[in-house]
């Protein structure tokens, strides 16, 4: 086991320009401090994924108002948390329809678009940005990473469904409607991007100051080349100007990091930090193959980068629809198997004994979440974390209601404590919705949507 | 041509519009079905946009899923003069490269060009993202990969051989500007312009005013080269002019092109050099350079990129089996087992045999490990693979390779489905139409009732069902031709019910078989189809992209050619190579 200490407080803003230091105008980190009026913690956003559905008659609430005192099976790790989830029943998953076919290839790259791909150009990605990425193009210029995409298994399945881009079923996340956001299954890269540690392994880069420059060089030279390219080329250069910028950000952020953390071992506190605010926390990077430790260290680094505010918007695929087996759980079959189960009790069970091992995870980082002080709260408190399947029943491909499970009361916009029945709404209201109590002003509806679900806000 | 077109204009006048106006447009028109609406497709038989749209048509229709049973069905004679006169379609087609867009390096890609351009082992790449084949999304890049291409660039500056740097950053006293032109010159492909130079040299006149040594500033040079859009993308050396619709590749390109098909990384000074003096595109040259480059041993890229994919063996590494029934696939068999095929496939090309040699070869590729599965584990032919003569008829060839067996396999039990998918889609080059939704599959069958079944009964069973028989009646007996393979490819004679196998059937289109060796014997001799199955996907390979109307033109005349020639493997490549929409592109659309 060997473990690397994130080292002090990060998340230190205004406070630059108090001091003469530089302002990093691209960042939006120096916004004037106003007084010494109380500091609102932004709201941040994480999504964590399980494909194949579930057990319904587990997962699912016997009534809205039995719902706190005994929850379903599934949600068992979840009980001490309740008062802060929230559940719906009757948000509809995208329908499949031309796609009958490829009801795996489409559950998760669905999930968060909200929208069918682009049944001509069924071969390449051409889906529409997600929601965690328009979360991202809105509130991303203010952190030091846009976004964090996570993933336990690498994103390579291999099956053609429909003639759909394998893309299709692994990835969640898109920049555009034709660029998939590759995610990252190794931690100690995560650790070394977040955080600029160059002990940990991996090959992320460490921050120098000096590539900075040298990328804003690069940059320059790219611009002359991009006037030389036709229309369609340009573009696929816009996108590696725009990762190249978020990599100058990233350097700058750590950069700015460690000026902070030399004001602040001078004594000189910072402005905007609440006294009571917990520190950042431990990472372990697990040696072993275990699952569930696995899980758990990149659902700590979610809470790291959400806590030191170094993103507010994140996406970890738990598992992808490619044969993931579960050793930890005392049996070797994958996870897709089962689910078509046919009501054969002991595929059931295997099936109830995934999901709860997947939503064990998920409740493991709420309370995590939920232990450290942010503000006049928890970091929980300002953060809206959901868990969900893009399918509901694995052994016939429904996704009438999509099972998911809300945490977290976004910063007071989300109404928790409740299991609300009998929903009328599909996934991209559920978005719509998501990203509005996130605070991101949609200038048009996600995907499906066709209204916001005013019963789960506050 | 041109007389061409108007009698394929008027044959489809004649045998499809009035079909599909009979026939198809009461669903597929103005709320078109399936995202079909044919009405407008009649109306522009060559357009580009609904070439994918006929192929499927030609699938539906030819598998008897079109039109649908409750609707008026169409004659024998019709059915057959409209499937005719689709498979002139392309003769409508303008002459056209296709689109074309800059393509980033591919994972393996970057990995050999860093070798062969800094002298550092490839898988210095391999926490870079896994790929997917696909259009679109091999071209993608990511905040993190950019992060990530850094981060190699720092380590591989680190690992780069002393003699490598002295080559590349010496000498001492060698002035600054023809130090940036030499590394963006052979980093970039292609001569860099004033203006790329320049930058460079910025970068090191950046290092040295934050006090770097010249040595350490000539590094963070070559960092910058190795993070530029030039190197990780493969980009045109010339502007095109404003108004052209269509550009010859530039030289440059062109040896790019070619390196990167046939060995995946990037050209070397011979093949540079003849790009500097604009000879590569003379065809002698090109394919001289080709015959040469395939010699080479780095040519096994072209199995690791194209034939494995071809195969389906770039998914037998992470495939998933039930670890009770086959504790023998372990990373060491399946490595055989994709090393056999990779061998075979090599000699296939080095010796230049016929294509028909995949089907019908009676000799494959074995160490001690993988002839176990043939039943030849007395032969003591050590650990390393050897070339071995095979007395058995049944195995042989592609279809007799275990890896290939495997893949086609569910985790537990064969599938006759699979691998009759397979043997269509990949071995004969034919369109299979993908399952209706909502199909109950094997696994829901009553258990108590089919248990003492055989596979192929239960599939026959499930074939009582009138919407599954039209598609399984093609696919099923080309696989359960091949049930005497087992899930990893051990030949069997009963399978799990204890039931006999029984390898009979008859391919679609006639020819009866009752052994996988007769099988094969069928399939080797439809050559035509098996060469332009060949040829459509290889090409495809080598441009990037899916085949539209014109394409299949270039793929008829690569065929005669092919027959000309005796169907040779090096034919295939060399046509290839020279073809238009290798040789050209379109710069907008």
């Amino acid at each position: 086991m060997s473990s690397s200490l994130i080292s002090r407080r990060t998340c230190l803003r205004g406070i630059s320009a108090a001091l003469g230091l530089p302002l990093l105008d691209t960042m939006g980190w120096a916004e004037p401090v106003k007084s010494r009026q109380a500091y609102k913690p932004p709201v941040r956003l994480g999504f964590m994924y399980m494909p194949h559905g579930v057990i319904m008659d587990e997962f699912w609430p016997a009534a809205p108002d039995s719902f706190l005192k005994n929850p379903p099976a599934a949600l068992e790790s979840l009980r001490p948390m309740l008062s802060q989830c929230l559940l719906m029943k009757g948000i509809s998953g995208v329908p499949i329809k031309p796609f009958g076919s490829a009801p795996h290839a489409l559950e998760l790259s669905t999930w968060l678009t909200a929208t069918l791909p682009n049944a001509a150009k069924r071969s390449e990605i051409h889906i529409a940005i997600s929601a965690d990425q328009i979360f991202a193009n809105y509130y991303g210029a203010l952190t030091a990473l846009p976004s964090l995409e996570l993933a336990t298994m690498p994103q390579t399945h291999k099956e053609n469904q429909e003639g759909l881009n394998e893309g299709y079923y692994s990835h969640c996340s898109f920049r555009s409607p034709t660029q998939a956001m590759p995610a990252e299954i190794n931690p100690r890269n995560v650790l070394n991007r977040l955080f600029g540690k160059t002990d940990a392994g991996g090959s992320a880069a460490a921050a120098d100051p000096l590539d900075r420059s040298m990328l804003d060089l690069v940059i320059g030279g790219a611009r002359d080349l991009r006037r030389r390219l036709p229309h369609g080329d340009q573009q696929k250069l816009d996108e590696y100007l725009d990762s190249v910028r978020s990599v100058e950000r990233r350097i700058a952020a750590i950069e700015q990091r460690q000026k902070d953390a030399a004001l602040e071992k001078a004594g000189i506190a910072p402005a905007r930090r609440a006294g009571s605010d917990t520190p950042p926390i431990e990472i372990k990077i697990p040696e072993g193959d275990k699952r569930s430790e696995y899980m758990q260290v990149m659902c700590d680094l979610t809470v790291l980068a959400f806590q030191s505010d170094t993103t507010r918007v994140s996406t970890y695929i738990g598992s992808t629809p490619n044969g993931v087996s579960y050793p930890e759980l005392g049996f070797s079959d994958t996870h897709h198997g089962p689910t078509h189960h046919n009501n054969q009790p002991d595929k059931v069970r295997k099936v109830a004994a995934i999901t709860k091992f997947n939503i064990d995870q998920f409740a493991y980082m709420v309370k995590k979440m939920d232990s450290l002080h942010e503000g006049d709260g928890t970091l929980l408190d300002n953060c809206i974390m959901m868990w969900g399947s893009g399918l509901e029943d694995g052994n016939k491909h429904t996704r009438e209601n999509l099972p998911f499970i809300l945490a977290g009361r976004g910063g007071g916009a989300l109404k928790t404590g409740r299991f609300i029945n009998q929903v009328k709404g599909n996934q991209g209201d559920l978005l719509t919705t998501l990203l509005t109590c996130a605070g991101v002003p949609l200038d048009r509806p996600i995907g499906i949507a066709t209204r916001t679900i005013r019963e789960m806000m506050a | 041509m041109i007389a061409r077109r108007k009698e394929v204009n008027q044959i489809f006048q004649k045998d499809v519009t009035p079909f599909v106006t009979q026939y198809c447009v009461e669903c597929h028109a103005d709320r078109p079905k399936a995202g079909l609406n044919l009405r407008v497709a009649v109306k522009k038989p060559g357009d580009p946009a609904f070439t994918r749209k006929w192929l499927e048509c030609i699938a539906n229709v030819r598998a008897g899923d079109m039109p649908p049973e409750e609707a008026d069905q169409p004659s024998e004679d019709e059915r057959r003069r409209f499937l005719e006169a689709l498979g002139q379609i392309k003769y409508l087609s303008a002459r056209d490269p296709g689109p074309f867009v800059i393509r980033r390096l591919t994972k393996a890609e970057y990995g050999n060009t860093l070798r062969d351009f800094l002298g550092v082992e490839p898988g210095i790449a391999r926490e870079l993202p896994e790929e997917v084949s696909g259009a679109g999304y091999l071209n993608s890049l990511s905040p993190m990969q950019t992060e990530q291409y850094l981060g190699i660039a720092n380590l591989a500056l680190q690992k780069m051989p002393a003699a490598v740097q002295r080559r590349l950053l010496g000498p001492p006293q060698a002035d600054v500007r023809s130090i940036a032109q030499k590394l963006a010159r052979i980093a970039y492909r292609r001569p860099p312009t004033e203006d790329e130079v320049d930058v460079l040299v910025k970068v090191f006149d950046l290092g040295r005013a934050s006090n770097l040594d010249r040595n350490a500033a000539l590094r963070l040079m070559l960092k910058a080269v190795l993070i530029s859009p030039q190197f990780l993308f493969i980009t045109p050396s010339v502007e095109v002019p404003a108004g052209e619709k269509i550009a010859p590749l530039d030289d440059f390109q062109l040896a790019s092109r070619l390196s990167y098909l046939l060995w995946s990384t990037l050209p070397d000074a011979e093949l540079s050099g003849l790009a500097d003096q604009g000879r590569l595109r003379e065809p002698d040259m090109l394919k001289a350079q080709t015959l040469r480059l395939l010699a080479d041993k780095r040519s096994r890229a072209l199995f690791d990129g194209f034939g494995a994919q071809w195969l389906g063996l770039d998914r037998l590494a992470s495939k998933t089996f039930d670890t009770e029934k086959f504790p023998q696939m372990t990373p060491a068999v399946r490595a055989a087992m994709y090393d056999e095929a990779r061998l075979f496939f090599e000699g296939v090309v080095r010796d230049n045999l016929s294509l028909t040699t995949f089907i019908s070869a009676d000799y494959s590729f074995l160490n001690d490990t993988l002839a176990v599965f043939y039943g030849l584990e007395k032969a003591s032919l050590g650990t390393s693979m050897r070339k071995v003569q095979l007395n058995n008829p049944n195995r042989g060839g592609i279809l007799g390779m275990p890896g290939i067996l495997a893949v086609t396999s569910f985790p537990t039990r064969t599938s006759a489905v699979k691998r009759g998918v397979w043997v269509l889609e990949q071995v004969l080059g034919e369109q299979v139409p993908p399952a209706p939704p909502n199909i109950p599959a094997l696994e829901k069958q009553d258990a108590q009732k089919v248990g003492h079944l055989t596979l192929r009964q239960r599939t026959e069973l499930h074939r009582t069902n009138a919407v599954c028989a039209n598609c399984h009646r093609i696919l099923d007996p080309i696989g359960f031709g091949l049930e005497n393979f087992d899930a990893i490819g051990r030949w069997r004679d009963r399978d799990e019910s204890g039931g006999a196998i029984d390898a009979a059937g008859e391919l679609p289109g006639g020819g009866r078989f009752a052994s996988p060796a007769e099988l094969k014997g069928l399939i080797a001799s439809r050559r035509d189809d098996l060469a332009r199955n060949l040829a459509e996907k290889f090409l495809a390979y080598a441009i990037g992209r899916q085949l539209d109307g014109y394409d299949f033109i270039v793929v008829d005349q690569m065929l005669n050619t092919l027959a000309v020639e005796g169907y040779k493997m090096q034919t295939l490549i060399l046509e290839t190579v020279t073809s238009y929409p290798f040789l050209n592109r379109r710069v907008q659309d």
